[in-house]
């Protein structure tokens, strides 16, 4: 991921105040994009990991990861060790009703 | 490493209960753990597969998203209903056939997010090999979801020109959320059709390898929902089919 890119990932993430979905990751650019399918996946990531899946700087993945945890797609695993640490993503995002579907989602799958 | 499946189908009607629970039992006999979630809320209909009676029911996965109940809880083993030796173990999550519970669910909706931090849980809890998620046909943000967790689809659907269309916006969907493995599947091909010709032509259409190409089967009709067809016919062509894409699952 260049700089370009973090800049982009960075800008789609504070877009919005409401909590991320994994099925809403379809309208991020790439390469964010593909690795947050990849992590909703794997269900758990280290930080580490998260920056290596990027290539980013370990200070930028911390970046992205604040704004994954604030719009609640990730938190912080109980796997956490002082070494590393552990997200997991959650799927139970609910602070939109749901017969208000995210409109950009489909239109993103028709393009 | 424990496998989310889901099996989905862009029209109802191209046998996707069916195929689950024939993917499912057969997976069983291999030794393997699998559960069955039948996620059609609205006309749920896969507990008739698997010989389980509404009195035996318990609970639903109804109450687990009400909260009445853990999803673990909705599991009910069906292993001994099958009338066959099976190695491994099915559990069952139904839909509730309560018309007023149906009814409800349509009316208040339900939080397809919990649904799926469920499924995430019944694989952990109870140490399971597959889930196999019997989804709801069409496209909603509960489908679109249930492909954004798994680890394989399996699209169905029949040589019809309403399901090519449809399945076309499947496949889309499932490429632009990464599926990992995608599994099409062709059901009820009559038989006067060249069943090369079509996985062919259905190959080309949307660039996807097609696992197996199914014929309608009387033998299918007659049993009419009241078994699980490779147990009953296990050297049948749509068994020698279903075997290929569980060998595929298995990979």
């Amino acid at each position: 991921m260049n700089q370009q890119q973090f800049e982009r990932a960075v800008q789609e993430l504070r877009a919005g105040k409401e909590d991320i979905r994994p099925s809403d990751v379809v309208v991020y650019s790439e390469p964010l994009r593909s690795s947050l399918t990849q992590a909703i996946r794997l269900g758990r990531i280290s930080l580490t990991d998260f920056s290596k899946l990027l290539e980013v700087e370990r200070t930028q993945a911390q970046q992205l990861i604040a704004l994954l945890v604030e719009r609640h797609l990730f938190y912080v695993s109980a796997f956490t060790s002082p070494t590393d640490t552990y997200y997991e993503t959650r799927l139970s995002a609910s602070t939109r009703p749901m017969t208000r579907l995210r409109p950009d989602v489909w239109k993103k799958i028709d393009d | 490493m424990s496998k989310i499946v889901s099996v989905h189908s862009f029209r109802g009607g191209t046998g996707k209960s069916n195929t689950t629970a024939n993917l499912a039992s057969l997976l069983a006999m291999g030794g393997a753990r699998v559960g069955v979630v039948d996620t059609d809320i609205q006309s749920p209909g896969i507990h008739i597969l698997f010989n389980l009676d509404e009195s035996e029911m318990g609970h639903s996965l109804n109450d687990y998203l009400w909260g009445k109940c853990a999803i673990k809880d909705c599991a009910h083993d069906v292993t001994g209903h099958l009338g066959t030796q099976v190695k491994g173990q099915i559990f069952l999550i139904p839909s509730s056939i309560k018309a007023g519970e149906i009814a409800r669910i349509l009316r208040e909706g339900y939080d397809v997010g919990l649904l799926n931090d469920g499924f995430r849980d019944v694989v952990t809890e109870m140490g399971l090999d597959y889930l196999m998620i019997d989804t709801h046909p069409g496209l909603n943000e509960e489908t679109l979801l249930s492909i954004a967790i798994s680890d394989a689809l399996v699209i169905i659907m029949r040589p019809d020109q309403q399901d090519y269309q449809g399945t076309a916006v499947t496949v889309d969907v499932a490429r632009k959320l990464d599926v990992p493995k995608m599994l099409m599947i062709v059901n009820k091909v009559p038989q006067a059709f060249d069943l090369d010709d079509v996985r062919s032509r259905v190959e080309q259409t949307y660039k996807v390898t097609v696992t197996a190409v199914l014929p309608h089967s009387d033998e299918m009709m007659t049993l009419a929902s009241s078994g699980i067809f490779s147990l009953k016919y296990p050297d049948h062509p749509v068994t020698q089919g279903y075997k290929a894409v569980v060998a595929e699952l298995q990979r």
